[in-house]
């Protein structure tokens, strides 16, 4: 014991002293740009432009700049996006015959737990971090974030979160948790069987707070950034459909993260202290459910509205029409936010609280079913007449919308107490909300990463493989999560290793898993075609000389981080050495559309153009 | 940055301390939730001096020191307060607690953590003969 305290001791000495000589590197560098970073800057430093950022890896270490960072929240969740995706391919696999026969039920259970808490803290939300720190600052025209610094601090939390969630699958001597991501109490206060009093649940819980300090401290810095930021002509009245999604996940982030940050300590105290929160005796394990969904249910919405913000913002760019009703999508993503902290309890129907507040709770979640409504309509009524240009950024969005009816009225149904004491814990809840985190944020987050591919690298994707990508991920998520569905309604639980279930001589529920496993393979195949496509083509892809590669420009709906792009791309002193793909680049740079014009006859460009004056009468001073 | 791209190179887009409030951060909440009383003291330096840092870098002090001693009597209130709410008044007993209370050895991590922060910014404020 005393020679583990020298041996730490020693380490974190030579640690502090580690960073110390850095840091004094690091300002050795800086006393040549004097410039403090809050101080601003003049134009007489211009001659240290060059010297802005430092290159190579010290660049991506030290960098505040918000596009930096975005791409850091790019790069992190694509890479946790692989690794939770692993897991679920070998529970998958495992889940193709009723036996434990890939690995044991105990590591079956970590890698449940894992992979939640992977793709909705370590994916889901650092994947809409990346796009909303590329991009809100330059669609409402700021300089950068609030404040920069904070944002760095807030991205490099995730990297020890994600270690110390992991912690348990390769520290030696440690068990991962198991506690599934909701980490029900009295199971995840180490009692019980006690399976889960090690320190991997701690760890754990340790990541899962730092994630969510980290969220928090994003949010703070969205809202602060969107109220004080903004250029003098993007006002409230044409502030843009994302950054309004973008406020309001951050509201319902800086209420509702914080109390997760509190429920985890308390567990935590449970767990180490010898606390009663959550204790039979003490608290019950029932408060730490409320705790926890007054929590988890806005982070279905904090998930959900920006995804839903990229359909609004992506869809009008290849339909030629503005978006329909924009305040009433405006008006629908606020509603779902006030409403998204009334629905909690509808997650706790079966635990025998008052049937009185269940009814409460059953008629708040109902009700959600409007706004989202609202949503569906106008983004199918914005492609009504409009002129459809199936690209891939469109496809993910279109694809999105059938997902979203799918995933959004299976939650009606489970909203309905009677359905929901039925369908309570089997694959039916699954497959309802995987709709929504597959359907709705995945598929969108490859939306995005297409729609703005241009910008991010200066070239463009390859199409075809674009559309194979979405394809497959899309025949993949029907087969997976319908089937899940129907499991469900079968009566599989969730969250087991093995089942054995006879129901006549088809085994209807071995099949449906293997359907499942299956679309999760087509998924997989699919992302790994978008690795391909994307690492290849950023690398080798045809240069974009055009600043409007998707012909914005045509239907008025050139928004200002492409102008950006466009102004970047003509002050960038050209490198060169890029001609030689220039017959490439007219094949590849339209998948915007220009051969799907050249395509089409005259009458039907000047028919939508005329849908789109038409449309954007009313909402011109809405959409910049 | 958008108005005129060039001008905006001349901001300054780089600062080192995030990373490290980042990393102290973690190392604090480990050391001190399982009490690894070295991994909580550098945990917490680590952070409280990117604090001070970071502070100073942004211009919202001119120099860290005063900062850093600041956060570091924090510390030591907040370390104290947990020990001594587990112990009478006496070294004594806080001798014996440490072998067998581990709220009190969190506790005093805490306050060595606020003591050797104080200390670096007591000496910083003096030697330093000027602002980094």
């Amino acid at each position: 014991m005393a020679n583990e305290q020298i041996a730490l001791t020693l380490l974190m000495g030579v640690l502090l002293v580690a960073v110390t000589a850095f840091l004094t590197r690091i300002e050795d560098w800086r006393s040549y740009t004097p410039l403090a970073g809050g101080g601003g800057g003049t134009a007489e430093e211009s001659g240290y432009a060059r010297e802005e950022k430092p290159g190579g890896l010290i660049r991506w270490l030290t960098t505040v700049d918000h596009k930096d960072i975005g791409m850091l929240y790019g790069t992190y969740a694509l890479a946790t996006f692989t690794i939770g995706g692993l897991m679920v391919m070998i529970m998958r696999t495992e889940l193709l015959d009723p036996a434990a026969t890939l690995i044991e039920s105990t590591t079956y259970n970590g890698l449940l737990t894992s992979h939640g808490i992977t793709m909705l803290f370590l994916f889901g939300t650092p994947i809409i971090a990346a796009f909303s720190n590329y991009f809100i600052p330059l669609i409402i025209g700021a300089d950068d974030m609030a404040f920069p610094r904070i944002n760095a601090i807030a991205f490099w939390l995730l990297p020890p979160g994600a270690l110390l969630i992991w912690a348990g699958f390769f520290v030696p001597g440690l068990m991962p948790a198991q506690t599934a991501w909701t980490m029900y109490t009295p199971l995840s206060a180490g009692v019980g069987a006690g399976t889960q009093s090690g320190a991997g649940v701690d760890l754990m819980l340790l990541g899962l707070h730092l994630t969510g300090v980290s969220a928090t401290m994003g949010a703070i810095n969205f809202i602060a950034t969107i109220f004080t930021e903004r250029a003098e002509d993007c006002t409230w009245a044409n502030l843009d459909i994302f950054s309004w999604t973008i406020l309001t996940q951050s509201g319902l982030i800086l209420f509702a993260f914080p109390l997760l940050g509190s429920a985890i300590v308390m567990l935590l105290l449970d767990r180490n202290l010898g606390t009663t929160f959550f204790a039979v005796e003490g608290g019950s394990p029932i408060l730490w459910q409320h705790l926890f969904w007054f929590f988890g249910h806005p982070e279905v919405y904090i998930l959900f509205l920006p995804p839903a913000g990229l359909i609004s913002l992506i869809l009008p760019k290849f339909s030629g029409r503005k978006l329909f009703g924009f305040k009433f999508v405006v008006y629908s993503t606020l509603a779902i936010g006030v409403l998204s902290f009334g629905v909690w309890a509808h997650h706790m129907f079966t635990t025998g609280i008052d049937p009185r507040i269940r009814g409460s709770f059953m008629a708040v979640s109902l009700a959600i079913a409007i706004p989202s409504a609202v949503k569906v309509f106008n983004w199918i009524t914005t492609m009504w007449n409009g002129k459809v240009r199936l690209t891939a950024p469109m496809l993910f969005s279109v694809g999105t919308i059938s997902n979203f009816i799918i995933g959004g009225i299976t939650g009606v149904f489970l909203a309905a107490i009677p359905v929901d004491l039925v369908l309570h814990d089997t694959y039916y809840v699954v497959g309802h909300f995987h709709y929504i985190v597959m359907g709705v944020l995945g598929f969108m987050s490859f939306a995005g990463l297409y729609y703005w591919f241009p910008i991010f690298t200066g070239r463009m994707y390859q199409r075809t493989l674009a559309k194979w990508h979405f394809w497959l991920t899309f025949v993949g998520t029907q087969l997976t999560f319908f089937a899940m569905l129907l499991l469900g309604y079968l009566g599989m639980p969730r969250r087991y290793a093995t089942y054995d279930f006879s129901i006549g001589p088809v085994e209807p529920v071995t099949a449906l898993h293997q359907v499942a496993t299956l679309g999760a393979f087509l998924i997989a195949i699919g992302f790994v075609i978008h690795v391909w496509n994307f690492v290849q083509s950023w690398s080798e892809g045809p240069i974009i000389e055009d600043g409007d590669p998707w012909n914005l420009r045509e239907t008025n709906q050139y928004t200002r981080e492409w102008q950006w792009h466009h102004r970047r791309m003509q002050t960038t002193i050209a490198d060169g050495g890029e001609g030689d793909e220039e017959g490439e680049e007219s094949r590849f740079a339209t998948d915007g559309g220009e051969v799907d014009d050249a395509d089409g006859d005259g009458a039907d460009d000047a028919n939508i153009d005329t849908d789109a004056d038409d449309s954007s009468a009313d909402t011109d001073t809405v959409e910049n | 940055m958008d108005e005129q791209p060039g001008l905006s190179e001349q901001y300054r887009r780089a600062s080192a301390w995030p990373l490290f409030v980042a990393l102290g951060l973690p190392l604090a909440e480990i050391g001190v939730l399982f009490g690894l009383v070295p991994v909580a003291v550098g945990g917490l330096l680590l952070f409280v001096g990117s604090i001070a840092g970071i502070t100073q870098e942004s211009g919202y002090v001119e120099r860290p020191w005063n900062l850093l001693a600041g956060l570091g009597g924090v510390l030591l209130v907040l370390g104290a307060v947990l020990a001594l709410s587990q112990i009478p008044f006496s070294a004594g007993a806080l001798t014996a607690a440490l072998a067998s209370n581990g709220l009190v050895v969190r506790g005093v991590s805490i306050v060595i953590a606020g003591f050797v922060a104080i200390g670096v910014g007591g000496v910083g404020r003096f030697v330093e003969p000027q602002s980094v």
